[in-house]
């Protein structure tokens, strides 16, 4: 009898685990959840606010090519009591009649505002792209080939410093695009769909913003463009996107089909300019060549250091060396080398000896609690890089802002150049000095995450999150604190990792500080504020 | 660790057709060694400069009581220990995961020269640790909390011979990240929890089993339902599709004496796999069988 009770219980448990595990939920809670943006101003104003590198683009340059095109880039709007407007006035309304669910979820994605999904679009695409070339049979690595981006290795590699300025460039590129709408929608004032027809219903928060051109299709045409530039083999992910952006325009009254055609030629006239500044910027000799990297070792040498080694097996060539010498977007070549941090110690010295050894403890007591920081600040291959890590950090705030789309582009503009001319004058300063990594002074010392394939002098973690927190404490002053002690925490992660010396992460920490001031001086001074 | 659940090359228990008589307590440990040098990225067979042989050693404990004849608890605690032979990756160890079993032999059929069993465990495996699942290769394991249906049927000759085929199919619990966000290898999640995929395995075994001699080869298939390769010259990840194919021998001897002690020794080699390493595992166990009814 007893034995009979427990094959029942026994038969019972495994029945009733079954039922609890057929009904649990696997689906993983998303953070960064967009709600319908309701600007809190509309920022009539923008077109105003100061250019970010008027060399590259100012609302007279853009408005001389949309004007002195042939044909023009677009023309003056048609009236709203035109037949033709009415005509795309139906369109909509017959649109709005058959709306799939689909078509639904696409206008509530983009109604969480096309500068914020953009921004985690253009993370995604950085953590897809951001591995390095696997090393062919002979032990030499291929160099990613824009010209045939899909080949093995993929192009781009979207290491940091590639990642800081395509973040950079697809922020400025939208911040000013999104001016030249600013500027021509004041000129012209035509109202929305919705406010010109009582048929067609609002399926976005309702604004008084004028419609023509859509800054929702300047917006998809200027960030397409960009990044079909910088990740040309996600062209089908990108304009597929940027055709769902247009679509939620038309489909939820917001624009119709001449606002969207004017606004997708004006963005992709912006973008133009950018792409010219882009192809000129120093990027296509960053990666150096092997007269180069042998030259950086003698150098080294000739002065008496310990040059640096690729930890990498086979050795790989350093990540982009004259990554130094590219454009940044608030600082001129002068300050930059101006700006360059004193040595580190001496490889011989005393005091380095004493670094290592710092590292070497904590590599040796690499605690739960400091591994958890080490991984939560990563961000190494396969992932959206630390300026990634930035704009996630900010995205939230520039959500809970309730900022219109340009003040929004702004913030991410800001926020990007920062962190791009952190990336600069973090690898002008990596490569002046050219020295080792901790595991190369002690192969003894053992890391928590993945040595990266760089001098060692700055952190370049350091300088990223010292610039990112200087500009986000600027355009959010009452979580300053908050931001500091994120960057504080990103730059000591390094160390704890064993990837960095005491000196490499606080001088670092300093350097992006300066950094960020040049981009904060300008913010003060632009007209937005 | 490339491997998902490497404790089925140990856990022998839960896979065979044997059962402990009612009040038997068997327990003992189990030694095991598994080193690979390649891996498969992806199905893209490859060894890496940057970790050169990839050793897991694991100490485990396991006990077996017999509540009855046909109703068995299993239960094993695993200290694991990783290290990689080349490049800068720190190894990790700690324990792993609690296994804990239920094994029902529901059914028994005895023929006049043979016998016929069928038996169905239900295991249920959880972190005894809070080791990170976000350090693969060198990781301790998955950290999920794990639930296995499991079925097998046993037929053995009165000569000793035997054949035994057993299934299971695992539910796996999500996994959480110290990192706010992360690529699959299929897409960019803005979360730091990690959909994971269940786990399908097949074991099959042959051989012989009489008095104090137990000897078998097998086979053993791991199939991930879902999940992401490794993409190329990246690092794996936590809901990696790992699948893998072992081929290996186990003997296990009782010794004379002292009267209740046995040794139990096994080999495996994968044969095939995707994103999992190609592993040999050694593994060397002592065992101990207790009766706490004298009356049996």
């Amino acid at each position: 009898m007893k034995n009979k009770n427990i094959y029942i219980i026994t038969f019972l448990a495994f029945a009733f685990v079954l039922g609890i595990v057929s009904s649990c939920d696997k689906e993983v809670e998303l953070s960064e959840t967009l709600t319908p943006l309701e600007p809190a101003s509309l920022d009539e104003d923008a077109a105003n606010w100061a250019p970010i590198d008027a060399n590259a683009m100012t609302i007279e340059k853009i408005v001389n090519v949309v004007e002195n095109s042939t044909p023009k880039v677009f023309n003056p709007p048609a009236d709203i009591t035109s037949d033709a407007y009415k005509a795309e006035l139906a369109t909509i309304k017959d649109a709005q009649s058959k709306l799939t669910k689909e078509q639904k979820d696409i206008i509530e994605y983009w109604s969480g505002g096309g500068v914020l999904r953009w921004n985690q679009i253009l993370r995604g695409l950085v953590a897809r792209f951001n591995l390095p070339p696997a090393p062919k049979a002979d032990g030499s690595y291929p160099a990613p080939d824009a010209e045939n981006p899909f080949a093995d290795p993929n192009f781009p590699f979207a290491n940091p410093p590639y990642a800081a300025r395509a973040y950079s460039y697809v922020s400025v590129a939208q911040y000013e695009a999104l001016k030249a709408a600013w500027h021509y929608m004041y000129q012209y004032n035509r109202p929305s769909p919705y406010k010109n027809d009582s048929g067609i219903q609002s399926l976005m928060p309702e604004t008084d913003l004028p419609s023509y051109p859509s800054s929702d299709a300047v917006l998809s045409g200027v960030t397409a463009e960009m990044l079909k530039l910088l990740f040309p083999a996600a062209v089908e992910e990108i304009t597929l996107k940027a055709a769902e952006q247009r679509n939620a325009a038309l489909w939820s009254g917001k624009a119709s089909t001449s606002d969207i055609t004017a606004g997708l030629a004006l963005g992709k006239s912006v973008a133009a300019l950018f792409v010219t500044r882009a192809r000129g910027d120093g990027m296509g000799a960053a990666g150096g060549n092997k007269a180069l990297w042998q030259s950086l070792a003698d150098g080294a040498i000739a002065k008496g250091e310990t040059p640096w080694i690729s930890l990498e097996t086979p050795k790989r060539p350093p990540m982009l060396p004259v990554f130094g010498k590219v454009k940044a977007w608030a600082m001129t070549a002068e300050q930059i080398a101006a700006g360059r941090p004193a040595p580190p110690p001496l490889t011989s010295s005393a005091e380095m000896q004493k670094e290592v050894d710092e590292v070497k403890w904590y590599a040796d007591n690499l605690t739960r609690e400091r591994l958890a920081i080490v991984h939560k600040w990563a961000d190494g291959a396969g992932t959206y890089t630390p300026p990634g890590h930035w704009n996630d950090i900010a995205a939230e705030y520039i959500r809970d802002a309730n900022y219109s789309e340009v003040r929004a582009a702004r913030a991410f503009a800001l926020l990007n150049m920062a962190l791009h001319d952190a990336a600069v004058c973090c690898w002008e300063t990596k490569f002046y000095y050219f020295n080792p990594r901790p595991s190369q002074m002690n192969g003894s010392i053992k890391t928590g995450t993945g040595v990266p394939n760089f001098p060692a002098f700055t952190s370049g973690h350091s300088t990223f999150s010292g610039a990112a927190a200087t500009v986000l404490s600027h355009l959010f002053p009452s979580h300053t604190d908050y931001f500091q002690s994120e960057a504080d925490e990103a730059s000591l992660s390094r160390l704890y990792a064993g990837i960095h010396y005491r000196a490499d992460i606080e001088v670092g920490l300093q350097q992006g500080k300066s950094v960020g001031g040049f981009t904060v001086a300008f913010a003060q001074t632009d007209g937005a504020e | 660790m490339l491997g998902l659940i490497p404790t089925l090359s140990f856990a022998q228990n839960l896979t065979d057709g044997l059962m402990m008589p009612k009040k038997t307590f068997c327990t003992g440990f189990m030694y095991m060694h598994d080193r690979w040098t390649d891996y498969w990225e992806g199905e893209l067979k490859r060894d890496n400069g940057n970790i050169g042989h990839v050793t897991t050693q694991s100490l485990t404990w396991v006990g077996t009581y017999g509540i009855t004849n046909k109703v068995n608890v299993i239960a094993m605690v695993p200290y694991v220990k990783t290290k990689a032979s080349q490049g800068t990756m720190s190894g990790m160890e700690g324990l792993q995961d609690l296994s804990l079993g239920v094994k029902y032999n529901f059914f028994r059929k005895k023929f006049e020269k043979s016998a016929f069993s069928t038996f169905a465990v239900l295991n249920f495996s959880t972190p005894l640790s809070d080791y990170t699942p976000d350090f693969f290769p060198l990781g301790l394991g998955t950290h999920t909390t794990n639930l296995s249906y499991r079925l097998t049927a046993h037929f053995k000759i009165e000569q000793g011979w035997f054949v035994n085929a057993s299934g299971a199919y695992t539910w796996r619990s999500n996994t959480t990240l110290d990192r706010p966000s992360y690529y699959d290898g299929n897409e960019f999640v803005m979360s730091d929890e990690v959909k994971m995929p269940n786990v399908f395995d097949v074991f099959v075994s042959m051989g012989y089993h009489k008095g104090p001699i137990q000897a078998e080869l097998n086979y053993i298939q791991q199939n991930t339902l879902g999940g992401g390769d490794i993409r190329r010259q990246d690092m794996p990840f936590v809901s990696n599709r790992m699948n893998m194919i072992k081929t290996g021998a186990l003997v296990m001897y009782y010794l004379p004496a002292p009267r209740g002690m046995a040794v139990r020794g096994s080999a495996h080699y994968t044969v095939a796999g995707r994103n999992a390493g190609q592993s040999t595992t050694l593994m060397a166990g002592v065992l101990y069988t207790i009766k706490f009814d004298k009356n049996q």
